[in-house]
């Protein structure tokens, strides 16, 4: 059973690499992208680190300055969710084909065996296309999501493109911050 | 593959940049920790790098069932804890509070252990499973 096991780790391995070189092709390489991206960092610290000074702060001079801050915020976070999109369409699109290949060829198949029994919410992945009730036969799709979940993210920060924690936690996205970020 | 954090001196006007090997050894040893990113991407590295150690661990041995997974949770949180708090000894305000700490890298270690402790537990023990299932 080490063959079907090893063998998806391959297949996410060279997804998360392919997926990462596309990306870095048509998106990160290019100079739109690179200056957002560093605005963005520096308006995160800057908004982070007034948040962190000014945080409790009644003044309203402050608080509005603030409230600026993460306005200049939000669109160049929208701006930067912008530019990555129409890529990510793109090689979201390609992906899935390649997923659905890989569903036909392992359809059916019992690729490991869990160690433990899913709740019942995920039994609908990782036992997805199997057949028969034993909810530790694990499919192609549980293990390859699993994988993609370590391996894409580990790849992403070893190259350097994960966006920044300060970025992250000013909420880097197209639909603006999280809501409640100022107390 | 190296991790470089810069740090411009203004005196000297020159870069220093720590190396892998510097991060290491400041890592295993207490230390002060100027570039507050550097110490949560030690701990982020340490956690992926952990979380495949209990994968293969827990495949081995086998642990099984939601112990198994509850373990993982304690264990990597409760490390993470000891060695920011008491062995660095960081100030946990600095970096947003203790739960900053530790969730950091969290969710990908556990995709990692659970990868690996699926791959184990398959490979070394299924004939033992499937005589298990068939009787």
């Amino acid at each position: 059973m080490w063959s079907d096991t090893i063998l998806i780790v391959f297949i996410s391995v060279c997804t998360a690499f392919l997926g990462e070189g596309l990306t870095w092709v048509m998106v990160y390489r290019t100079e739109k992208y690179q200056k957002l991206k560093t605005e963005v960092e520096k308006q995160s610290k800057k908004l982070e680190r007034r948040k962190e000074i000014h945080g409790d702060s009644l003044d309203k001079a402050v608080k509005k300055k603030i409230e600026r801050d993460e306005e200049k915020l939000k669109n160049n976070n929208r701006d930067l969710s912008l530019v990555k999109m129409k890529t990510m369409f793109a090689t979201g699109f390609a992906f899935t084909a390649l997923l659905s290949m890989f569903n036909s060829i392992f359809d059916g198949r019992v690729v490991a065996q869990l160690p433990f029994t899913p709740i019942s919410w995920i039994q609908g992945l990782s036992h997805r296309n199997l057949s028969g009730d034993d909810y530790t036969d694990c499919s192609f799709i549980f293990l390859y999501i699993l994988c993609t979940m370590s391996i894409r993210q580990n790849i992403q920060k070893l190259l350097g493109f994960a966006p920044s924690r300060a970025a992250s936690k000013q909420g880097v996205g197209l639909f603006g911050p999280a809501p409640g970020q100022f107390k | 593959m190296s991790t470089k954090t810069s740090t411009i001196e203004r005196n000297g006007h020159s870069a220093k940049t720590s190396t892998l090997r510097e991060i290491c050894a400041r890592a295993i040893t207490k230390s002060e920790w100027e570039d507050k990113e550097e110490f949560l991407d030690v701990i982020y590295w340490s956690r992926q790098v952990f979380g495949i150690f209990l994968g293969v661990i827990w495949g081995i041995v086998p642990l099984k069932g939601f112990l198994g997974l509850v373990l993982f949770a304690g264990i990597s949180c409760g490390i993470v804890y000891l060695y920011a708090i008491n062995f660095q000894n960081v100030d946990e305000d600095a970096y947003g509070g203790v739960w900053e700490l530790i969730k950091e890298g969290f969710m990908t270690s556990f995709a990692g252990f659970l990868v690996t402790w699926i791959i184990f537990y398959t490979g070394l023990h299924y004939d033992a499973i499937m005589a298990a299932k068939g009787s």
